[in-house]
């Protein structure tokens, strides 16, 4: 096995099973790094809790819901709007953060009527808002309060108000994983089936592992609703509490992120018979390979081609611009779990780049299978890696940029190393066609900018030029490029606009008068 | 000062059935030069542009692995294949998908007969089954629990 042992965890010898370098030849059966165990003591891991995979991951995008922690405030602190998941009901879910503010007096006398308290409070200050998730803590659930019966009692004495409880605490799991998997399960055991919707297409789905972060949801709900096909829930970005308890109704689930939620795929396939078909929505041509097959699924495969020969045509010569200008730069691929594999092989082909190293902080092996898979020779993969691991492979590995999160980033940024944030997004969204292209900009004016130069200055010691002014980003990436290409009519830098969401939700897109309405009208 | 040290209390003895895997992997090195290369090329479009052979237990993955590379053989092979259920529908689906990469990439397809094809479709489908199951070091693939 081609495990990589870093210097710095010499001393923490049980590390080298987490990292592995792909060589010529190595395949799933020779290179594959442990993963999802517990934290080795002594590695100061980057991972969060199981409550939070549970809340602030799957939960909170659900737009339409107070989100209350029974817990210290600490815990939803914490868990509260670094994720831009934003929605179309103003944001209500990222806007406002709910704790019942458990102290040391609660721990000793239970919290319940404390919780109860809470929830009563917070229907009163939100009257809109008529759904609820409580997320139990580690606090909370070792002094054995009962979340499930203070909810039952609240929907007694308020009947127009529905509570979903979460059994999640912190310590539930490994990693956020463990919380992924405990709210899936809790979802379709409690909530699943017990609303009955309204179809309005021949064709519907559930989008399932999709959080839209910056509107990625919305960009590709556009593209369903332009074939003709009704989502009948997200799980969960820009979801409803509501669409979501009426997901047995789905003809096909389309999922997204596997590692988050595949367990109610898997659970809806089982119970109700809805087929679980895997895509890739980031990349020309994987999201065009998956709106064939989704169209194809339905009998409508003209309707996807339709629009991405649309969107080809209109975004490709954008992405070509910055692919010519990015080719050969060394990325790190360090998001926290599913970007490694949805992005691993695909920014190698459509924008150039080479990957050195991919990384997941809370992902199964079946993670780093799909990553290990999809990446060229020579990437280090690393599972769970401590903060001086992470300086240690930017040392050695000398990347043009990383993707990860705002915490490795921004020590990566001290190390003079680009980052962009492969969690909320830089500028994104960047999902489909336009988002691709969004992407390749923010990679380009992450590599590019001239930022990097001055900062690498030292005004204590080094001479500060004062002769000549500053290399533009355009100076810089143009400056080995062919003249045809660098002065190329056909390609072009993106011309979008800054918020491509606004307009998004403003359109009136064609409808397909479904078969089964048409045939009752005739 | 007293060291305190961490014990792994298991070593991980994967793949689970290190006798299948060997067997497996002796099969494919035993083909012949070009049979191993089609199968190669083959497997890294699977790997590469696919997702439906990494589900998260060795039960579904035999499974996906089955449904979907049994029905792209008998596409690949001329032959006409109804989906009857909701399931076999998502099967052909990436079938399909399949069919058309395969026929876009591998030249030598066209030349090669119905039986052939056949043939090398099962050999597909033992690389892959080793891949992602019998010789796969993921711990998860047996875990009781989704």
């Amino acid at each position: 096995m081609p495990y990589h042992e870093f210097d710095c965890s010499k001393c923490l010898p049980e590390r080298k099973k987490h990292a592995v370098t792909k060589g010529t030849g190595d395949n799933l059966a020779t290179a594959l790094p442990l993963g999802y165990l517990n934290t080795i003591p002594g590695s100061i891991s980057e991972r969060g809790c199981a409550y939070c995979g549970a809340k602030h991951v799957i939960g909170t995008p659900m737009k339409d819901v107070i989100h209350m922690s029974h817990g210290p405030v600490g815990c939803t602190y914490d868990t509260w709007q670094t994720k831009r998941y934003i929605s179309d009901n103003n944001n209500f879910q990222l806007k406002y953060t709910f704790a019942t503010d458990v102290r040391e007096k609660h721990i000793v006398f239970g919290a319940e009527g404390l919780l109860k308290q809470n929830i009563i409070e917070a229907f009163k200050a939100c009257p809109d808002i008529k759904r609820m998730t409580i997320y139990q803590t580690c606090a909370t659930a070792l002094i054995g309060d009962d979340i499930n019966a203070v909810a039952a009692e609240v929907m007694e004495e308020m009947p127009d108000v529905d509570i979903f409880t979460c059994n999640s605490p912190g310590f539930g799991g490994p990693s956020q994983s463990g919380g992924h998997h405990k709210i899936n399960i809790a979802w379709i055991n409690d909530k699943v089936g017990t609303v009955e919707p309204e179809i309005t297409s021949d064709y519907v789905i559930n989008y399932v592992g999709e959080y839209n972060i910056q509107g990625d949801q919305e960009v590709m709900l556009d593209y369903f609703t332009r074939m003709g096909i009704q989502v009948l829930s997200t799980f969960t970005g820009n979801g409803t509490y509501d669409g979501l308890r009426a997901m047995h109704r789905a003809h096909l689930n389309v999922l997204e992120c596997a590692r988050s939620a595949e367990y109610i795929c898997n659970e809806l396939r089982v119970r109700y018979g809805i087929p679980r078909l895997d895509i890739d929505g980031f990349g020309f041509e994987p999201l065009s390979q998956s709106l064939r097959k989704i169209g194809m699924f339905f009998g409508i495969e003209d309707r996807a081609e339709a629009i991405i020969a649309e969107e080809t045509a209109r975004w490709k010569p954008e992405l070509d611009w910055y692919k010519e200008r990015l080719k050969g730069k060394k990325v790190c691929l360090w998001p926290g779990g599913s970007k490694l594999w949805h992005w691993a092989h695909v920014i190698e082909e459509e924008m150039g780049v080479k990957v050195v190293s991919v990384y997941t902080k809370f992902g199964h092996q079946g993670d780093m299978e799909k990553g290990i898979a999809r990446c060229g020779e020579d990437a280090l993969a690393i599972d769970d890696p401590n903060e001086l691991e992470g300086l240690e492979a930017l040392e050695r590995l000398q990347p043009d940029i990383i993707f990860t999160g705002k915490r490795p980033g921004e020590v990566a940024k001290k190390m003079r190393v680009p980052y962009l944030n492969a969690h909320a997004y830089h500028n994104g969204p960047y999902k489909g066609f336009e988002g691709w292209v969004r992407f390749a900009r923010d990679i380009y004016n992450g590599i590019y900018s001239p930022m990097h130069q001055l900062s690498g200055l030292d005004i204590s010691k080094d001479e500060i030029p004062t002769d000549r002014g500053f290399v533009t980003q355009r100076m810089l990436s143009d400056a080995h490029l062919p003249e045809e290409i660098a002065k190329s009519e056909s390609l072009r830098r993106y011309t979008g606009k800054d918020d491509i969401i606004a307009d998004l939700r403003k359109k009136n897109p064609p409808y397909f008068t479904p078969i089964i309405k048409a045939e009752a009208a005739e | 000062m007293t060291k305190i040290t961490y014990k792994v209390t298991s070593e991980h003895p994967f793949p689970a059935d290190a006798a299948a895997a060997a067997a497996s992997l002796a099969a494919y090195e035993a083909l012949d030069d070009v049979t191993k290369a089609r199968v190669d090329q083959m497997v890294d479009w699977v790997m590469k542009n696919c997702l439906w052979q990494f589900h998260s237990r060795t039960w579904d993955r035999k499974r996906q692995n089955e449904g979907i590379l049994g029905i792209a053989a008998k596409l690949l092979a001329g032959e006409p294949f109804t989906p009857q259920t909701p399931e076999d529908r998502c099967y052909w689906v990436d079938s399909v998908t399949l069919q058309r990469a395969y026929q876009a990439t591998c030249p030598w397809l066209a030349e090669m007969s119905k039986e052939d094809i056949k043939a090398l479709m099962k050999e597909l489908h033992a690389r892959i089954d080793y891949l992602t199951v019998t010789g796969s070091l993921n711990e998860e693939l047996t875990d009781k629990h989704y």
